[in-house]
Formats: C-alpha cells, structure tokens, sequence
C-alpha cells in the first residue's frame, strides 16, 4: 500500500474521561479528497484535529493508538515537523489580521523565523495564490491586510497559506460552514483542483457538500468509524443501516 | 384605549428626557473643574515657568522644571518595571485562564486594585526606603509601578482574551512554536488593546500623590539621581497649594493645569490610538 | 417524519392510487371484451385521461421532491423506481385503453368458443393477478413476492409464443372469424406486454428495497428506536 498517506489503525482519542474516537482503522490514499461526516459531537473534528497533532493543545485531551503519514508515527514525530506536513484550514477563515495579504501567505516561513531570499518568496506567494484561486483577485492588492477581503477570498487565503508549506496533506475543518454559497462553492472548486498536488481530508456537515467533492467518504458515529466507502455507493446503497439513517436524515 | 397610548407616550417621553437630562448632569462638575483649573492655571504656564525651578519664598516667577522632569523620570522607571511583569502576568493570565495559578495571581491583581496608594507608599517605605536610609527616585517609582500593574494586567489579558482562538490555532497548525505564536501573533493582534491599558495606567499613575510622600519625597531642586528624593508634579501641587504664600499659589495653579492637561492628552491619545490601530478580526 | 419522509408517503399513496386505477382499467377492458359492453368500452378509453393525468402529477411531484430534498440513499432510490413504476403503469394503462379500443371498433362479440381454446381469459386474469401481486410487494416492500413475478411472466409468455398456431386453428375452423381471431391475437400480444411491464415494475422493487437489508440491521434498529424515544 505504497500509496496511503494517512492510515490509523485502532487509534482512539480523548478529552479527559470522555472516549471520544473509538478504535479508528482507515486507509487514506495519495491525491483523493476524503469527506468525514457524522451527527455533532461523533468525533469527526477531534479525529481530523489528532491527524496533525492540534487535539493535544488542548488541555486533558490524549490519544492512543497508531496514527501514520506514510510510514512515520505521527505521535513520535516532532508536532512541530507532522503541523509542517499536514496543513490545515479551519472553519472560520482566520487570516493573521496583523499581516498583510503577502505576509499572511508566507506567515508560515516567517512566523517560523525561517530566512528567505525575497524573490523565493514572491515566487511562493504567486504560486500558493494561484493554486488557491486567489492571485487574480488579490495581485494588486498584496500589501493590504488579508482582513479586508471578503470570507470566501479570506478562505481561499487560508489555503494559500496551508499550500505555501507544501504539505502531504490538507485538512478542512468545516471549510465553507460560514461562507456564502458562491464562495462555498468556489472553494468546493478548488478541491477538485488540489487534489492534483494534495491529500485533503474534509470534515462537513453539508452531506450534499460530501456528496459533490469527495473521492471517498468516511461516516463516524459516536466516535466509531460505522462506514468508509466510495462516496457514490455511500449516497445511492450504504452498507449500514445507521448510515443511510443519517444521509436520509432519519436521525431524530 | 387611544388615550392610554398618549398617556404611555408621554411616560415614555419623560423617562427619555430624564435619561438626556442626568448624562447632561454629570459632564457639569467636571466642565466646571476643567474651567477653573484652566482660568487660574493658563496664566502662569510660560517658558519661564517650565524651565525653571521654585523660587524661594519672597521672590518673583519660579517654575516647576523639577517637577517635570521627576515625573517624567519615575513614570519611564516604573513603566520599565511595571510592563513587562504586567504583560507576561496578563499574558499568562489569559491563556491559563483555569489553572489554579490563574485563580489565586488573578484574585491578587484584584486585591492590589483595591489596595489604597497610601498603603503602597507605606509598604514601600518600610521595605526600601527604611534599608537603603535615604528617600529616593527608584522607591517612587517602585511604588508608582505597583499602582499600574494591576491595570496594565488586567487590560492585557481582557484584550488577549477577546481575540479568537483560531488565530491561535492558525499560528500553530503552521508549525509555529508556542512562544512565537504569543510574542508574533497574540501580543501584535492584541496590541492596540495592551498599549491602552498602559496608556491608562500611566494616567493614573501620573497624579499620585500618597505613595510618593514617603517615597520620592520631594525635593526643591533639579535632581535627576534616582538614588536622591525627587520632585514630582503632584507632590509639588501638593506641597505648594498648602503653602500660605500667593506665589507658591500660583504655581500649584500652574502645576494643576499642566497636570490636567498632560492626563486629558494622555486620554485622547488613548482613544485615538485604539481607534486607528484595532485590528480588524 | 421528516419532511421528506412525508411527501415519499405521499407519493407512494398516489402511485397506489394510480396502481388501481389502472387495474380496474383492466378489468373493465375485459369485462367489456366478454360481454362485449361497447359502453364499458368507451368508459375505459374516457378513463385512460386520468391514468394520464396521474402520470403527469407523479412526474411533477418526483421532480419537486428531487430539487427541494435533494434525496439520497433509499430515498433517491425509492423515486428513481417511482418515475420508472409511474412509466410502466401507464403504459398498462394504454393497454387496457388498446383492448378497450379493439371493442369499441370490432363489430362482432368474440367467440366465447375462441376466447376457450385460445386460454385468453386465462391468460387475461394472469395478468391482472400478476400486475395485483406487483402491487403488493410494492406496498409490503416484499422482495420475495416480487421475484416470484418473473417465474409467472413465464406462463404469459408461453401462451403468447403459441398464440399465432392457436388462433391459425381457430381461422381454420371458421373463415368468416379472421377478424375477431386477429383481435384476440392483438389482445394476447399486448396481455404480453402487461407481463413485461409488471416483471419491470418488480426489478425496480427490488431495485428499491433490496439495498434496505443491511448488515447491522438488528443492532443499530434497536438503536435508533432508543433514540426516538
């Protein structure tokens, strides 16, 4: 299996007391966009969050198990190098509203302190906005604060700066959960064309969402992975009851 | 049924212009003081009076340099003292909002609010001024920064706790160390926030007279050894206003006035600089 | 219910509602032939503008249903084979209008003799029981019953491959007969094709239903029953 990114096997993750993922096994292969969707509270974010090493800032939540990018344990790795590794995207576009548009894109270089040539840097800039469908929009403008774009391009601006790192993979908490629908679906657009460079793990809540982008989609359900299946056969035949329970909106 | 709405109308009409009324009220005494301290005050500012120190009982003119300069000298040392405690303090304060640590330093910085300036004067009389045998610069300013640390902790963590945690978690899931995301992310986004809070300390600070009785002391010459008791502005309106000598008077008029001023810029500034630098979120 | 749970039930009343009208239109269209009962006749062909109308409404009603819920799962698959059963009821619908039609035109009764030996009214209640029977495992959602549908089509289908012999002796034994022995081969044709449809109608069932047998069926039922509650 040369070509899985991520894989979990038994891994199990928790706040405190509170079990919140439960004995997860999963395969993730290169280059495919995986949705993770499940009712609130099923341990779908705290499952992304454990991928690079976030769930541990927060205080009492621990993690058990075997959770790998390629052949590498994550939870032996340096955090610092896995959050290097595996970018991520959050909910609400959250650019540095300090930096301007450029320093936001590169905010992962220079908040780092890592020494760059500006000319690399131009050329990071350039290409992490093109692929995030943001340099048209915002070339003239790189110098103004990335807070005085609208939430879809503030989004886009999040990317580019995951992009600029030149992760394995990406992961998208809720993406487009405050966005508008042509920026949600701008950037459901910019999945299909970073899947080309990337691994992108998405949460959502929006099951038509999973339905659109995704590769292949992975249902949790109190903290279980239920079922994790090609996302045709998941909207049309699933396999588990508690799943189409859930698609069909069933779930009281 | 018609003439229960006039009747509501007219009630709600009066509480309306009850309202307007007393906020109206209030800015009275303060235009009043404003207005008397700047009709005795305005007359005796000159350079003369900036540059120069008291003349001695008897003579004419006279100035408040010593005061100027030993204010402005123990306002820079306890901002150097109180700053950076009070912002780490904050800092920590605001990011460990449910350790235990948090609880007891937090109840701390509310005790010390509360603590009356004289009481800090005394303490640090006995403390420093007592051991070292001399009334000093360095004591005031010990003292004067105890009286802004608990401002200058308190605006720092109110303003970092407001900011939200995704920018945090934006910082570190691009890898940044924690102790760049608090001193490139947190303390600059929060910044506008952290410099007015030290603003307003310094404004409170600035007119305390209590601590510096036993402390600063006062001096009636230009000093500017930290070692060696110095003059400050409130002291000397102090000191002059309870004088029995019309000049002395004067000064203290004088004095008020410059004080008055300095603290209303101090204020302004304040605002202005929170209103052009909050950073949009 | 969710809302949507509520317009499938909807739907799947009318969808019932249309099921029987188009038997009765069968049955009408039979009884007209037996006793040849013009007037019945042309109550069929008058009826067939509300098999239609019905049609039109399902469609209608399966397009809403698509662009506000958008479905998925057994919901999506419950109105693909809805849109496909409303197609295939109305074809049967056509059906018993053609039969109906061939009475209206033909100027002699058929020979009750001919109507025998050709098994006609056999073959004609086979398929009226078929499309009853189709009927029922849409409503039970039984897949059992449905695939007994395709084993019974098999009767239909042998008595139609020996029609043309059947009805060949029938024109033997009396010339003057060619034109109602042409009819009831016509009849026995389209009875066929009734079979068809009701074996398309029982693929779409199963089509619908099938994918409902899960494999944590029995846990996860107590489950949610759990949390309805």
């Amino acid at each position: 299996m040369e070509h899985t990114v991520v894989s979990a096997s038994k891994f199990n993750a928790w706040f405190g007391d509170n079990h919140v993922v439960k004995d997860v096994t999963i395969g993730i292969e290169k280059n495919q966009v995986i949705a993770v969707m499940g009712p609130s509270g099923c341990g779908k974010t705290t499952f992304l969050r454990c991928i690079n090493r976030m769930h541990e800032l927060i205080p009492g939540a621990t993690a058990k198990g075997s959770l790998k990018l390629y052949d590498d344990e994550v939870y032996t790795m340096n955090p610092i190098y896995v959050r290097y590794k595996i970018g991520m995207v959050f909910q609400r576009p959250n650019p540095f509203p300090n930096l301007s548009i450029y320093d936001n894109v590169v905010a992962g270089y220079k908040l780092n302190g890592l020494k760059m040539a500006k000319a690399d840097m131009d050329v990071i800039v350039e290409k992490s906005l093109t692929s995030a469908a943001l340099w048209k929009e915002v070339k003239d403008s790189l110098h103004k604060k990335g807070t005085f774009l609208s939430g879809g391009q503030q989004q886009r601006l999040c990317i580019a700066r995951a992009i600029a790192m030149e992760p394995e993979v990406i992961l998208f908490d809720e993406p487009t959960s405050a966005l508008d629908p042509i920026s949600t679906s701008s950037v459901e657009q910019l999945f299909h064309e970073l899947k080309e460079n990337y691994t992108l793990i998405i949460v959502t809540h929006n099951m038509q969402q999973a339905a659109r982008v995704s590769d292949k989609t992975a249902f949790f359900y109190m903290g279980e992975l239920v079922e994790f299946d090609d996302t045709k056969q998941m909207f049309t035949a699933p396999t588990d009851v508690r799943t189409q329970n859930y698609i069909t909106g069933r779930f009281s | 049924m018609d003439a229960r709405i006039g009747i509501r109308n007219t009630k709600s009409m009066l509480f309306k212009g009850l309202i307007v009324f007393l906020a109206f009220l209030i800015t009275i005494p303060l235009i009043i003081v404003l207005l008397y301290i700047i009709k005795q005050g305005v007359t005796q500012v000159n350079w003369h009076f900036l540059t120069h120190v008291p003349a001695p009982v008897g003579e004419a003119g006279g100035g408040i340099s010593n005061a100027l300069i030993g204010s402005f000298i123990m306002v820079i040392m306890s901002s150097i003292i109180a700053i950076p405690v009070g912002m780490f303090a904050g800092i920590y304060l605001s990011e460990n909002p449910h350790t235990k640590l948090a609880y007891y330093s937090g109840l701390c910085v509310d005790i010390l609010q509360g603590v009356p300036s004289i009481v800090v004067g005394i303490v640090v009389y006995f403390w420093i001024v007592k051991p070292l045998g001399t009334f000093s610069a360095l004591s005031g300013s010990i003292a004067l920064s105890i009286m802004m640390l608990p401002i200058v902790i308190r605006s720092t963590e109110q303003t970092l706790r407001l900011l939200p945690p995704s920018l945090k978690e934006a910082a570190l899931s691009l890898g940044v160390p924690y102790h760049r995301v608090i001193m490139k992310v947190i303390v600059p986004c929060g910044f506008a926030g952290i410099l007015s809070g030290i603003m307003l300390s310094v404004a409170r600070i600035i007119g305390e007279t209590a601590p510096l009785l036993f402390t600063a002391f006062g001096n009636p010459y230009l000093s500017t050894s930290i070692t060696k008791p110095m003059e400050s502005l409130p002291h000397l309106i102090f000191t002059y206003a309870t004088s029995p000598y019309d000049e002395w008077h004067n000064l203290a008029w004088g004095a008020s006035f410059i004080l008055l001023m300095f603290v209303l810029v101090l204020n302004i500034f304040t605002k202005l600089i929170t209103r052009k630098w909050n950073i949009q979120l | 219910m969710t809302p949507l749970e509520n317009e499938i039930t909807a739907l799947k009343k009318e969808l019932i509602s249309m099921w029987i009208l188009v038997q009765s239109q069968l049955n009408k269209a039979k009884d007209a032939m037996v006793q040849f009962d013009k007037d019945l006749a042309r109550e069929v062909l008058i009826k067939e503008k509300r098999v239609n109308a019905f049609e039109l409404k399902i469609d209608r009603d399966c397009e809403n249903i698509f662009a506000l819920y958008c479905p998925v799962a057994v919901d999506l698959r419950f109105l693909l084979a809805a849109l496909k059963i409303n197609t295939n009821l109305e074809r049967i619908g056509d059906i018993a209008a053609g039969i109906a039609l061939y009475i209206v035109e033909s100027s002699v009764n058929f020979d009750v003799k001919a109507l025998e030996s050709t098994s006609l009214i056999r073959m004609y209640d086979e398929a009226v029981n078929i499309l009853i029977d189709t009927r029922t495992a849409f409503e039970k959602e039984d897949t059992v019953l449905a695939r007994s549908i395709f084993k019974r089509d098999d009767v239909l289908d042998a008595i139609n491959e020996n029609a043309p012999l059947v009805v060949a002796e029938v024109i033997k034994a009396d010339m003057n007969s060619i034109p109602e022995a042409l009819y009831i081969l016509s009849v026995i044709r389209k009875l066929e094709r009734v079979g068809d449809q009701s074996k398309n109608i029982a693929e779409e069932i199963i089509f619908y239903v099938e994918a409902k047998i899960l494999k944590h069926l029995e846990s996860s039922q107590k489950h949610i029953e759990g949390e309805e509650d």
